[in-house]
């Protein structure tokens, strides 16, 4: 996602701006857009917390202490690491979630992103080439798609451990047909339009089609769903773990904390509560950021942020 | 058209096959089901006697032979739990999925197109942003989290809905609520996405030039293009429905194929999870086939292949 | 019950005028499960989720084992005696018909028996109560029966309290799906996907109980459970989680003959010496957990079955929380080269019992503070019972199995031999000593009987410890208030509607 920041893609019929430095550019394109820049600043505290969360706090958010079970939020009697409360063995809540971040965004992020490549390439094979090849990739994907991701959990959790790897690994493939039709379905058009067919004509090869032409209009479309998708991943762990298939105590994510916790919603909110917020602030920011990203690379969008989003151009004219 | 379908029917049909042989191996790898279905206490014998009566004492390919001469004579095989056929059972739960699927997945895409669209009109504007944070909140919420905290509150506390069950038409509000939130947020992204790249296409500029009214670009030229990932991510979501609206379908004790098909994997009642699939898999490859066509009626350029 | 109550009562009011006799409806009941019926036959009613529904009312049983104190009294016998070391009589109860017609005697019991033993269907009373006994009952007159034992059964009364009798038209190939008994209440309709509905049988050769119809549901999450009865959809929730009893006018708690353990692998080192293991008890504060993951009310337990079963021994004391104790015990074993270090698994069954997580990471937390090398993990029920039933695997790790049994049958015989005799199917131990007095138990009567397993339960606890028990547990129940019902031990297997009054 850095990568595609620092070097716009293009479309094909808009002249790039001079930059003369990329980071910088980025910069003040995130500077315009305040909500974004938020996203960033949370993003980036998440990530600090997935890196340096478990050396940091490993030990108060393992510490069980049957007194202060259930310990409400904003006391801050017993101390800072308490500001949300405590969990049914009175372990911080706040510690936990720092800890579990580092679960929970690695199993997200992997899923995702090896579900994108593997979905991508296949949908780019099956749109472009078509063919028996292209039938047969669609089939595949309606077999996963039919292939209840309960069943596959199961199998994989109950064949290798319930470990973060084998979650990842049941996650993507439940995940890969999104990307695949999507993709598939964005060629099938853009393999039509005029530029392509133009560039074809003109005795471009496929992969120069593909990597200058139609993988810039899919990947956004592509990023879009793969940051929704993210929340999803989340929750889809979140639900394993509330049926008892996915990942188990002592290992930590946010989805099994809500999971956990959802036995205590009339009497402690706050157990379910807090890892909750954390999995929805991360999407939300993930999608603002996203949906920046989208604006700032597009050349006949990214007007909005360089003059504020005030101005608009194509309905002025009209 | 024809040839079209035809031919999408045969492999769809190898792909289905090929599906239930793969759920026959990979369920049998999570072990049997004797020591789950017999008391704790049973004795050995008792243990053997089982498998020996249910044919998992046999090897693997053999129960595999037996499993496909039955399924030539459209037997799915007895539920061991139930004992009763296990396609009875799934054909019984399988009615109440399908309409819970789409009844949400018909609210979601009216919603979502509508207000995505006017959302689209003024990206960055006030009700993009709204329209935007809320629905991506709703959607990141746990699924389970909102249907009890629903229920406390809607049910318990106001008492304006029945809790659970199903029965009359008040018993499907929670549970469609619930469902909607989440496809709701993903879809009204890709609307939103998807109409702002067709708003500022050049054929959108053309039509505006050729002075079309606004609105009717906006509804017809811009929402026919952007249609087409709609319609796969809706696609996505409805299979998401049929084949696991568990938690939903778990916490409000409705009878549909998810909840059945948990129970199933939890109890490997194998006569019963492979008919489960092999009916949600027809649905969707049926959903499948028809976004295709739709594919095609929205975007006449696109060939078959 | 506000703004959908008009479109809602309205067609709970018609159906009601269609289906039932005027004024059913407030002598009606809705009890709400936690799982539902996927077989309602009824040899099968030793299930817990098929007896709640069954046993003792729709199928009654010969005799009837008090739970509280594990006394037999007559039900559809009237009495029996023994008659030799492997004969019983049984006089049954006359003037009795099931609900389709048919008249209760001695063929109808005979009829019964032999289908439950023979081999044309499974049933779970056999695998339970009668694997490896021949029963042979002859019919001595119409309402006289003797029932002859291979091996003897000194309990044989207590045991004909655990099996239904259903009527002689039952089909003895498959597996009924219409239940008929003689019981206060007729099987009325069962619709898989939603509910089973029982109505009062008016030829009942008993008082006609208050309840008329009894409507079952089922749902899997304990909040929306309580959030029916609470809301008045439902008017009994048999249990609940204890987190969601919080109104004490609704909510009852009472022991539930369930008792909580961890099982320990005895053969494996370190867990092969037995001071390693009493270190283990010794390193669990069972008071911490009472009152926080354990809800008040559950007792600490020095036996495997609860005070009001047979053989139940009053005097031995749960092992103390005692860590400077365990210390002493683990350097003593440590020193004699026992691998104290080595990691030990503690695996816990996911749902086994309310909190079950919390209370495996409660007690990894004491191990580890114990200075154990302990570890945690997670298994759903598949996977424990692989875990938890012989043959076990030959390079299985040192394990500490979290599990739960429960024995509300009276007797201690439904225990000691499958948890403690080495041939046992969920046995740890291997000790010929203690198979000889289990056996020998088993066969006694009376007085002797009741010291022999209190003995037993003495010498399992202190000397051969192949267990870290926890609690004798308790279970939830919420009860609407225009009912009058309180929830007994027997509560988990049976929930007998003739006990269920309405409030004026």
């Amino acid at each position: 996602m850095t990568g595609a920041t620092t070097r716009p893609l293009a479309a094909p019929d808009a002249a790039l701006p001079p930059v003369v430095n990329p980071w910088l550019a980025a910069l003040r394109l995130l500077l315009a857009d305040k909500l974004a820049l938020v996203a960033a600043g949370f993003l980036l505290l998440m990530a600090l917390c997935a890196i340096f969360g478990p050396a940091l706090l490993g030990q108060p958010a393992n510490a069980m202490n049957l007194r202060m079970r259930n310990a409400p939020p904003f006391d801050l009697e017993n101390g800072w690491l308490f500001i949300l409360g405590a969990d049914a063995l009175g372990r911080s809540i706040l510690a936990r979630i720092v800890v579990a971040s580092q679960n929970t965004l690695s199993v997200a992020a992997a899923s995702v992103a090896s579900a994108m490549v593997v979905g991508c390439l296949l949908g780019l094979i099956a749109g472009y080439l078509g063919g028996w090849l292209g039938g047969l990739i669609m089939r595949l994907a309606d077999v996963i798609m039919s292939f209840p991701s309960l069943l596959l959990a199961v199998i994989v959790l109950y064949m290798l451990e319930p470990r973060v790897a084998n979650l990842v690994l049941v996650l993507a493939i439940t995940r890969i047909p999104i990307y695949l039709r999507t993709t598939r379905a964005e060629v099938l058009e853009i393999r039509e339009r005029m530029f392509v067919q133009a560039a074809r004509v003109m005795g471009a090869s496929s992969p120069r089609i593909i990597v200058r032409h139609i993988l810039p209009i899919v990947v956004p479309t592509l990023i879009t769903i793969g940051t929704l998708d993210f929340a999803f991943v989340m929750l889809a762990e979140s639900a394993l773990s509330f049926l008892g298939i996915g990942i188990q105590p002592p290992e930590i994510t946010w989805g099994l904390m809500v999971a956990q916790g959802r036995g205590y919603l009339s009497q402690a909110w706050w157990l379910a509560f807090w890892p909750g917020v954390a999995i929805i602030l991360t999407t939300m920011s993930l999608n603002l950021l996203s949906a920046w990203l989208r604006t700032a690379t597009d050349p006949m969008q990214r007007w909005r942020l360089e003059q504020g989003g005030r101005r608009p151009e194509w309905r002025s004219g009209g | 058209m024809g040839n079209f379908i035809g031919k999408r029917s045969l492999s769809s049909a190898i792909a289905l096959a090929g599906l239930v042989i793969l759920v026959f191996f990979l369920a049998r790898l999570t072990g049997d089901p004797t020591n789950l279905y017999l008391p704790l206490d049973a004795s050995l014998e008792a243990r053997a006697d089982f498998r020996e009566r249910h044919g998992f004492a046999d090897p693997l390919i053999e129960q595999f032979g037996r499993f496909v001469v039955d399924v030539l004579h459209l037997d799915f095989g007895e539920s061991i739990r139930k004992a009763r056929p296990a396609l009875e059972v799934v054909l019984e739960a399988f009615p109440w999925t399908l309409r819970l699927a789409a009844l949400t997945m018909a609210i979601v895409l009216v919603l979502a197109i509508l207000i995505g669209s006017i959302a689209a009109y003024r990206p960055g504007g006030v009700f993009d942003r709204l329209s935007s944070i809320i629905s991506l909140a709703g959607a990141s919420a746990p699924d389970f989290w909102v249907a009890i905290v629903g229920i406390l509150v809607l049910s318990v506390s106001l008492g304006w809905l029945p809790t659970s069950g199903v029965g009359t038409p008040w018993h499907w509000v929670l549970p469609v609520g619930v469902l909607i939130i989440r496809p709701f947020g993903l879809i009204l992204q890709v609307v939103r996405g998807a109409m702002i790249t067709a708003l500022s296409s050049a054929y959108v500029k053309t039509a505006r030039a050729k002075g079309v009214r606004q609105r009717a670009i906006i509804f017809v030229h811009a929402l026919r293009n952007a249609m087409l990932p709609v319609i796969t991510v809706a696609g996505d979501q409805a299979a998401g429905i049929l084949n696991g609206a568990v938690v939903v379908e778990t916490i409000f004790g409705f009878p549909g194929i998810g909840k059945l098909m948990i129970d199933s994997i939890l109890q490997r009642d194998f006569a019963v999870i492979q008919a489960a699939i092999l009916v949600t898999a027809i649905a969707i490859f049926l959903m499948n086939l028809l976004i295709d066509i739709a594919y095609a009626m929205l975007d006449p350029r696109i060939r078959h292949g | 019950m506000r703004s959908y109550a008009s479109a809602a009562a309205l067609s709970v009011l018609a159906a009601a005028l269609l289906a039932a006799p005027a004024g059913a409806q407030d002598r009606a009941v809705t009890i709400v499960l936690p799982e539902g019926l996927d077989i309602v036959d009824p040899c099968h009613v030793s299930r817990s989720n098929i007896g709640r529904v069954l046993k003792q009312n729709v199928v009654e049983t010969l005799t009837e084992i008090d739970p509280e104190d594990g006394s037999i009294t007559p039900r559809l016998a009237t009495g029996w005696e023994q008659l030799d070391d492997d004969t019983w009589r049984f006089q049954l109860r006359e003037g009795v018909k099931f609900h389709d017609g048919a008249d209760f005697n001695a063929e109808a019991v005979k009829f019964n028996i032999e289908r439950m033993l023979g081999d044309a269907i499974y049933c779970e009373d056999k695998a339970k109560f009668f694997a490896g006994t021949d029963l042979e009952v002859e019919v001595t007159d119409d309402h006289t029966i003797d029932v002859t034992a291979t091996p003897p059964q000194p309990i044989l009364p207590t045991l004909f309290g655990t099996i239904a009798i259903g009527s002689p038209n039952l089909p003895t190939d498959e597996l009924t799906r219409e239940p008929v008994g003689t019981g206060p209440y007729v099987f009325a309709e069962w619709r898989p996907d939603r509910d089973i509905v029982l109505e009062r049988f008016e030829d009942y050769w008993g008082e006609p109980p208050a309840v008329e119809q009894a409507t079952y549901v089922w749902r899997e999450e304990s909040a929306v459970r309580a959030a029916m009865v609470a809301a008045g959809e439902a008017d009994i929730s048999p249990t609940i989680a204890a987190q969601d009893a919080t109104d004490p006018e609704m909510d009852f708690s009472y022991f539930n003959s369930e008792t909580s353990r961890l099982r320990i692998s005895m053969d494996v080192p370190p867990l092969d010496d037995v001071r390693v293991r009493k270190a283990v008890n010794h390193l669990i504060d069972r008071e911490a957990m009472i009152g926080t993951i354990f809800p008040e009310g559950v007792v600490p337990a020095a036996n495997l079955v609860v005070p009001s079963i047979n053989g139940h021994n009053p005097d031995i004391e749960p092992y103390s929380y005692d860590p400077a104790k365990a210390k002493e015990l683990l350097d003593a074993a440590r020193a004699d080269g026992v691998p104290v270090d080595e990691e030990i698994r503690l695996i816990g069954r996911l749902e086994v019992y309310p909190n079950a997580t919390e209370s495996m990471e409660a007690i990894l937390a004491m191990l580890l503070e114990g200075g154990i090398n302990a570890s945690l993990e997670m298994v759903e029920v598949a996977q424990w019972t692989d875990l938890a039933t012989k043959p076990y695997a030959e390079d299985r790790p040192p394990t500490l199995l979290q599990s739960m049994h429960d024995n509300n049958n009276g007797d201690a015989v439904f225990t000691v031999y499958y948890k403690y005799h080495s041939e046992g199917a969920q046995s740890d131990t291997d000790d010929p000593e203690l198979d000889r007095k289990i056996i020998e138990a088993g066969a006694a009567t009376g007085e002797e009987r009741t010291k022999m397993f209190q003995e037993i339960f003495r010498i399992v606890h202190d000397d051969v410890v192949p267990q870290v028990l926890l609690y004798h547990m308790v279970g939830f129940s919420r009860v609407h208030p225009r009912l009058d019902f309180t929830p007994t031990l027997a509560t988990n297997s049976e929930l007998q509607l003739s006990q269920i009054s309405f409030k004026e």
